[in-house]
């Protein structure tokens, strides 16, 4: 390759990002696409090219473009990132989840506090959740069906004993009733798992009332989160400082 | 009076509360009681009369009563630890005669969703013709999954590990008081205690420095773990 070729390839990487900032994505793709073809071994030109079709939601080629990007630099945060954004879209919650939490592992190690960890981990929220909705929905599914057949099954069972049985019909019909609320009671737990209720108190912080993060403990014995919680030592701290100044 | 009565039966030894008559006991405790509520031997006593007649949610209130007595009046007293051994032992009591009778009705439930599934195969069966094999397919996959169905419903119940993050990496058993240390390490209060005064003054595990003023209450943790004995009567059984 010679230094021409790569000069060129990087102005034109400038041009697509030009285009790119001005919402000109298929005149970004275009740049981005010389760009590689007189350089097929940068990966940022893959992974530029890749943002490029994510904003028009082609997300097929988002997919093509990450894994080239990959197999040029296994550490690319924003590669895995879009991977796993390309993966969910098809509904392949399993591989999407694996590419994002590879990203956030990549992207801590980088910049903990950069802006992209915050982006990937809530984009791994939200993926982990769709993976549970998506399961969740197959299990209930699957659950109603086998509670039905066995409630059908019992009721049969119940009519067919009883023309059988003379005399012992109400004590029959009340110990079938009991029977099925027992059943409905089986159902119920083996579905617990699956019906959002409330995350249990001791695991959410007392400010933020959500589910902890990243919960530091202070000498009090109480747990908090730990960003609010330095955000508000941050203003009392100030506001102190400024009161005793003011005096 | 009161002094009287309580005394008669705080100062039987050991031995013969065995042989004596329980009522006996539940009754002087009770007199003793109504004379002065805040007896903690009393309470206690009750309490072990009443788990001999199998009253558990009594018995367990009665002794609860007692610890909370005890620990107002002399919080590191051999009392304190004798009640809630007691205490522990009715909790684990109780949670073994409620969750055997769950198990025996939700078994007797299974067995009779079975039979029920099985006869009404039987007779769809009859009825059709040629779907035999995919019809006992199905009617194999139906009783599985029957079976997973009852064995969640029964999960609860079923003495596993209690989660490591519950447990004391030192006693390895069930949190009581956990402290957490700078390290971010939570240990049982009393063997982490036991620790800095025999072997040193630093952190079992990490090995920094470590004194007594440094221990923080884990409040979330104790939470964590009576939501886990509320779910999970067997975690109350001491070796």
């Amino acid at each position: 390759m010679s230094p021409t070729a790569a000069k060129q390839a990087e102005q034109l990487r400038l041009d697509g990002n030009t285009y790119f900032n001005k919402g000109r994505f298929a005149a970004a793709i275009e740049a981005y696409t010389e760009a590689i073809t007189l350089c097929p071994n940068v990966p940022i030109y893959w992974t530029n090219r890749a943002l490029g079709h994510r904003k028009r939601n082609n997300w097929t080629k988002v997919e093509d473009d990450c894994r080239r990007a990959i197999q040029l630099d296994s550490n690319s945060v924003k590669a895995h990132y879009m991977l796993g954004l390309a993966l969910l879209q098809k509904e392949e919650y399993a591989e999407g989840v694996k590419a994002l939490e590879k990203a956030l592992d990549l992207g801590r190690g980088a910049n903990p506090k950069g802006y992209m960890v915050e982006e990937i981990w809530q984009a791994l929220a939200k993926a982990k959740y769709m993976e549970w909705e998506h399961e969740s929905t197959k299990r209930s599914w699957e659950l109603q069906t086998l509670k039905e057949a066995c409630e059908t099954a019992l009721k049969e069972k119940h009519l067919f004993d009883s023309s059988e049985l003379e005399g012992f019909l109400d004590e029959n019909h009340r110990s079938n009733l009991e029977q099925l609320e027992a059943l409905d009671r089986v159902f119920r737990i083996a579905a617990e798992a699956d019906i959002p209720t409330d995350v249990p108190d001791y695991l959410c912080c007392k400010i933020t009332l959500d589910i902890f993060r990243d919960p530091v403990i202070a000498p009090s014995g109480l747990t908090y989160e730990r960003e609010v919680l330095l955000d508000h030592l941050e203003k009392v701290t100030f506001d102190f400082n400024f009161a005793c100044s003011n005096l």
